[in-house]
């Protein structure tokens, strides 16, 4: 770095729901601090954020902002305005025929038995308008377009005061004619109306999830845009001259332009940042290469623990994230970060069933009451109120010692609702309580994990959230992860993401081709036209970006007759020759057989969405070490471990730990925003970049 | 009952291991999904998996079908009773309807799991095929008169694996006897696949855990089970409850198909008894029950009464009697009776007259009726596909929806599409059906006022409609709910009658008869009106605000909600502020009330 750049900060915000995340970077030191998120404005948070960072920043909170040349930012905005009901009154065009798209979804109820409410369509029908004409799957009008009808709708929206616009016609993404030809009537007919046009937004086959992304992307643009300005000129006025990015759901970030051009692509963001962290974090203190990360990233909060994945360096990306429940709720039907959300967070509350079965959620204490133990009114028992019985909390310094917990609650509590009805000790029945929820979480991995040809056992867990330390060691044994990775700074996770996150932006288009008899020029017109497209996207970037931006291309494919496709990376850019299209098969083999474990060799492969993805690295920043202070001693506490039994075990205060200090379990790590318990025969050693390397051991099992 | 008395295992145990099991099953449903060729199995989802024990007990069934998974213990044993050398590495292929599968459109693979040398549990997996080699393009045969007519290919407990090589005589009978033999193949080797992974997971769970425990599971699991039932059972009133419904008339049966059953149920003894002997003989058409679907549906109708959190395994299954007889509709068919449509239609009516039967017993359970059959929206399309060289193509294709009935506390569930799958399934999409078949599906929406009204009402029905893009298609279907409604309960109304139509390259729609195999010309459309689902309690209950947003989701008309549901509003005009007038709808339902007297 030169003496220049030495006094530039970056800077990286993430907006939860009830606090706001604030890591800052200099170069030299990493300075986390948290504010309270207000409703309507983000910037009281930030500032609260930076005068709040540990360690204290050596500026204040307006010296830091002049002098930096990024803010990446991230909000839980755009979802809790729809969970909410706060978003634009928004109007859906569909071909006429199909009105009910959102309401039908696709199927798939849940529970064999239980009769659910049924959920209602995202846009309701009285603001659904039908539009005469239909494109066939080839492309080909069967009904030209009557533009009667549009005029019609564009005046019956006017009426009914709608704020917004999403156009979603059948077989768009083949011919997108006609939802162009609105797209400019629409213009004419309500200037300033923002709509979206599902072609352009998500060019996926699948009517349901196009039309669904469609119309939550156009509730929100009005949303997004104020709130993004609003923040753009708190920052500006507050001195800040440099970028300002926003975290999106593909785990990358890209100027607030595009954001506000499409921003279901902050819907999810938030989580989809913690899989950047683990990747940071495992190349910093593994010493890893992109390839060989193959990391578990788990990012545990009050009600939730969210998975995801990174494979041989490249994050998971999933084309299902639900807003609400599968099936009730609403798809965003747009590609982004796979996170795997499971309602087994500190908060879940423990109950016994009529069989006196044990089960852990998915009630949830929240934060308010929140746990027994926070001794604000809450009487179930929690996994949190488990780990305390168990001692492996340390009830002073809870979250920094924001919280103080009252041991003698979360065992009242564990007493009534699980011990005495299981007839068991309390010991043993807080240690029944993490062995279920742990159980419910290996569950869900094995899911995502071994379902899609991944073996648990070569990835290294990485740990985040503030929770995550209380059962990574059980949950790394039972899945036979060997090493944990926890960071210190774990309860700023996304935070820390979003201040790595690339520049990534992903452009589709939609032709359908077979490797059998494959139009090289058409396939090659379409690439043309993306590369054309990713390109100007890296342009835009305004000398972000260092040098070495670039495309990746893949295509969605399948088997014939399967309609489930997966992504298989290009092998060329451009089809030059027929060698071209037969590596691709071959990589479609090799794909299939790996998710699948079977392939079919011989058999031709059907191309759907094309696709290009522009990526491009922002300056990075180095991890930085943390300060020792080794005056700090250990204290003693009374803990209960399985097969091990009670003991006095060792509280040591992270900070006093230097790098390559090693701590043999059993023993409790307390750091200011997370807790690592060390299970007996596992081992922490203390990283260079304020990371915990945890080798798991045996425990007795295995 | 004692409830915590002599526990062999640690109660941690018990959670954990469940849980492992779900999961396994899970991933089995997964592979199927993703890797099924047909789009009956990778659309619509039309399969289920299962582990079973070695002594065919059922364990775990993850997200199966209720029509698919009770009795997949029956057809373990009866499969494994044929032979005295199973051995690791064999797979068993069924779908005999006499030996306890459930009917022949059904292949199911099973395959032993061997741990430590000894056969502890057969992982089991059931889809529903595209084509089963009928002498008709279709997988539900109405008019078959016996098994032969019918045509389709029947396994008996075929060992289609041995050592884990396919037997490639039996392979190359199916590719010769079975339509689209690709499609086929791909779908063996997507449920064989899902088998052989369950195989594969619980050999991992066995070596993890060791024999002895998870044995030592499975009891305590079975007994857990049957102590949660045993709770739902007692909170039950006692009574002999008594239900008959029927089915539409069809082939063999020119005045429908009707339905008994006695049900006695005794909290006392923690036991429900159910009594199907009272049926009329088998008929000479393809809708007799298999003795699996006869046991699975009306066991179906209890559990939709008793509430869904209870687990459905060979624990819970011990509280519930079935008594059937031989040479029955809705029993023990005697061979060669067809039961090639035994998983939907009659399957339908018997879940619903069991629910309706509690519903009508006791206010607060039970069920009303939903829709049922197989109709127009739901058909076995077959054709030659021009965009593909002529190949020919044949699938069931699940498009539309039919209303779900009404519960006690709950709204029926839209896109229910019948009881024995009560909307489990997925439908397709618009655009991957027309991608995968040259057809052109011209609408698909929902049916104002088809709703069965009530204080709980039915899911509304909807109107599908589609045909083929250039060659005459044949659409085989067989609609239920023509003549004999679903039925509202307790002064809820019925769901609306199901229909097939047919618009003709004139423009003219004409009427087409419930069951049929149609040939679908260029320029014409297939369309379904399909039902409601019945309503539960009286439609003047009804709170105001939900018959508002009824109205504002386009299922119910302001006449309707004047004249059945007593709604007035401010102003009849469909707008956000739609408001209800409080007074002027006291005052009409008390006025309807009065009327009715």
């Amino acid at each position: 770095l030169t003496g220049d750049r030495k006094n530039r900060y970056r800077i990286a915000i993430d907006i939860g729901g009830t606090f706001t995340d604030v890591v800052v970077s200099d170069g030299g030191e990493m300075h986390v601090g948290k504010g309270v998120t207000r409703r309507e404005r983000a910037f009281p948070a930030i500032l609260e954020g930076l005068e709040a960072a540990e360690p204290p920043l050596p500026v204040g909170a307006s010296q830091c902002l002049a002098a930096a040349d990024l803010i990446t930012y991230g909000t839980t905005r755009a979802v809790n305005a729809i969970v909410e009901g706060r978003t634009a009154r928004t109007a859906f065009f569909t071909t006429a025929g199909f009105p009910d798209t959102l309401l039908l979804r696709e199927g798939g109820k849940r529970g064999r038995f239980t009769q659910i409410e049924y959920g209602d369509p995202y846009v309701p029908r009285y603001l659904t308008f039908e539009i005469e004409e239909r494109v066939d799957a080839d492309g080909t009008v069967f009904r030209p377009l009557e533009e009667a009808s549009v005029l019609d709708a564009i005046e019956r929206v006017g009426a009914a005061e709608c704020d917004a616009v999403g156009v979603c016609l059948i077989w768009s993404v083949v011919n997108p004619r006609h939802e162009l030809r609105i797209g400019e009537l629409l213009e004419e007919g309500l200037p300033g109306v923002p709509y979206t046009l599902s072609h352009r937004l998500n060019p996926i086959v699948r009517e349901y999830r196009r039309a669904s992304a469609t119309v939550i992307d156009a509730s929100l643009k009005r949303l997004m845009q104020a709130h993004l300005r609003q923040l753009e000129q708190d920052v500006r006025a507050a001195g800040f001259e440099g970028q300002l990015l926003v975290t999106t759901s593909f785990g990358g970030s890209w100027p607030a332009e595009e954001a506000i051009e499409r921003p279901i692509y902050s819907v999810g963001s938030g989580p989809s940042m913690a899989p950047r962290a683990g990747i940071a974090y495992a190349k910093a203190e593994l010493g890893l290469e992109d390839r060989e990360a193959n990391l578990l990233v788990c990012d545990t909060g009050g009600t939730t623990f969210d998975v995801s994945l990174v494979r041989e360096g490249e994050i998971q990306q999933a084309a299902e994230t639900w807003i609400g429940n599968r099936s009730t709720g609403h798809i965003t039907g747009t590609r982004s970060v796979h996170v795997e959300s499971i309602g087994a967070g500190g908060g879940s509350i423990a109950w016994i069933d009529a069989g006196d079965l044990l089960r852990v959620g998915p009630s949830s204490a929240g934060a308010d009451p929140g746990p027994a133990c926070y001794g604000r009114g809450g009487s179930e028992p929690t996994v949190t109120d488990a780990a305390v019985a168990l001692g492996h909390l340390d009830p002073g310094r809870f979250l920094g010692g924001r919280i103080r917990l009252d041991a003698a609650r979360a065992r009242e509590a564990l007493a009534a609702k699980v011990a005495a009805p299981l007839g068991l000790d309390l010991d043993a029945a807080a240690e029944a309580v993490m062995v279920v929820a742990t159980t419910q979480i290996v569950g869900a991995i094995r899911e995502i994990t071994i379902a899609q040809g991944i073996d648990p056992r070569e990835m290294v867990l990485v740990a985040g959230g503030g929770a995550a330390g209380i059962n990574a060691v059980p949950i790394a044994r039972e899945l036979g992860c060997e090493r944990i990775l926890l960071p210190r700074t774990a309860g700023a996770f996304s935070a820390v993401g979003a201040l790595y996150a690339e520049l990534i932006s992903e452009f589709a288009a939609t032709s359908y081709a077979e490797t059998r008899s494959f139009d090289r020029a058409a396939v090659n017109d379409v690439l043309d036209l993306l590369t054309a497209e990713a390109e100007r996207f890296l342009a835009r970037l305004d000398g972000l970006a260092t040098s070495d931006a670039g495309v990746q291309f893949s295509v969605d494919a399948r088997y014939p007759g399967q309609v489930w496709d997966i992504p298989v990376p290009l092998p060329t850019p451009r089809f030059e020759r027929g060698d071209d299209v037969e590596a691709l098969e071959r990589a479609f083999h090799a794909a299939h057989r790996r998710r699948f474990a079977v392939e079919e060799p011989g058999r031709h492969v059907e191309c759907l969405t094309w696709k290009a993805r522009a990526v491009a690295s922002p300056v990075r920043s180095q991890l930085a070490s943390p300060p020792i202070d080794a005056r700090r001693e250990p204290v003693v506490q009374s803990a209960y471990f399985p097969q091990f039994g009670r003991a006095s075990v060792p509280v040591v205060d992270g900070a006093s730990l230097a790098p390559g200090r090693r701590i043999a379990g059993p023993a409790i790590v307390s750091e200011p925003t997370t807790t690592v318990v060390l299970y007996p025969s596992s081992t922490a050693t203390a990283g260079r970049h304020g990371s915990y390397l945890i080798e798991v051991g045996s425990g007795g099992r295995r | 009952m004692s409830v915590v008395a002599d526990r062999k295992l640690d109660p941690i145990l018990l959670a954990v291991l469940s849980n492992r099991f779900e999961t396994i099953v899970r991933e089995m449903e997964n592979t199927l999904l993703r890797t099924g060729r047909s789009a009956v199995l990778n659309v619509s989802r039309d399969f289920s998996c299962a582990v079973v024990t070695a002594d065919s007990r059922l364990l775990s069934a993850g997200d199966g079908l209720p029509v698919h998974v009770i009795g997949m213990d029956r057809l373990a044993r009866n499969v494994f009773a044929l032979h005295d050398d199973v051995r690791e590495g064999d797979a068993f292929l069924d779908n005999d309807p006499y030996l306890g599968n459930t009917h022949p459109a059904d292949h199911t693979i099973l395959v032993p799991v061997f741990v430590g040398g000894r056969h502890l549990f057969t992982a089991v997996a059931k889809a529903h095929q595209a084509d089963c080699g009928n002498s008709e393009p279709t997988t539900y045969m109405p008019a078959a008169r016996d098994v032969y007519e019918e045509g389709a290919l029947i396994f008996s407990g075929l060992r289609v694996q041995r050592d884990r090589d396919n037997d490639e005589d039996v392979i190359r009978m199916c590719r010769r006897r079975i339509r689209v033999p690709d499609q086929w193949y791909g779908d063996y080797l997507a449920t064989l696949g899902a088998a052989r992974i369950g195989e594969a997971r619980i050999v991992e769970l066995c070596e993890r855990y060791g024999i002895d425990r998870v044995e030592a599971f499975v009891e305590e699991w079975f007994d857990y089970s049957e102590r949660r039932i045993v709770e739902a059972i007692q909170s039950l009133p006692a009574g002999e409850l008594e239900g008959v419904g029927s089915h539409d008339p069809v082939p063999g049966a020119p005045e429908g198909i009707p339905v008994k059953v006695k049900i006695g149920v005794d909290p006392a003894a923690a036991r429900i008894r159910l009594d199907l002997t009272d049926n009329v003989d088998c008929v000479p058409s393809g809708f007799n029950q298999s003795e699996t679907c006869a046991i699975n549906n009306a066991m179906t109708g209890v559990f939709n009464s008793i509430g869904g959190d209870v687990p459905q395994n060979a624990g819970s299954f011990r509280r519930i009697d079935v008594e059937l007889r031989e040479n029955c509709v809705v029993g023990i068919p005697r061979f060669p009776h067809s039961c090639s449509v035994a998983t939907t239609n009659v399957a339908d009516r018997l879940v619903m007259v069991v629910q309706k039967a509690f519903a009508d017993a006791w206010d607060g359970y039970g069920r009303a009726e939903g829709a049922s059959g197989m109709g127009p929206g739901s058909a076995v399309i077959s054709g030659r596909d021009r965009r593909h060289s002529d190949e020919p193509y044949i699938n069931q294709k699940i498009a539309g929806c039919q209303g779900g009935p009404a519960g006690p506390e709950v709204d029926g569930w839209v896109t229910y599409q019948n009881a024995v799958t009560a909307g489990l399934m997925f439908r397709d999409s618009v655009e991957i059906d027309e991608q995968k078949y040259p057809i052109r599906i011209a609408e698909v929406r929902i049916r104002p006022d088809s709703e069965g009204a009530g204080r709980r009402r039915g899911a509304p029905g909807a109107r599908i409609g589609f045909g083929p893009r250039f060659d005459s298609l044949i659409a085989h279907y067989i609609i239920d709910g023509y003549r004999f409604l679903p039925r509202g309960v307790r002064g809820g109304l019925d769901g609306t009658r199901s229909e097939a139509r047919k618009a003709l390259a004139d423009g003219r729609e004409i009427e087409l008869p419930p069951i049929s195999e149609e040939e679908v010309r260029p320029g014409e459309t297939l369309i379904q009106h399909t039902s409601g689902g019945g309503g539960y309690g009286d439609p003047l209950e009804r709170e105001p605000e939900r018959v508002r947003d009824d109205v504002l989701r386009g299922f119910v008309s302001f006449a309707r909600a004047r004249e059945v549901y007593g709604v007035r509003f401010v102003r009849e005009a469909i707008e956000a502020g739609l408001a209800v007038e409080e007074s002027a709808t006291a005052t009409l339902r008390a006025r309807l009330r009065a009327a009715r007297e």
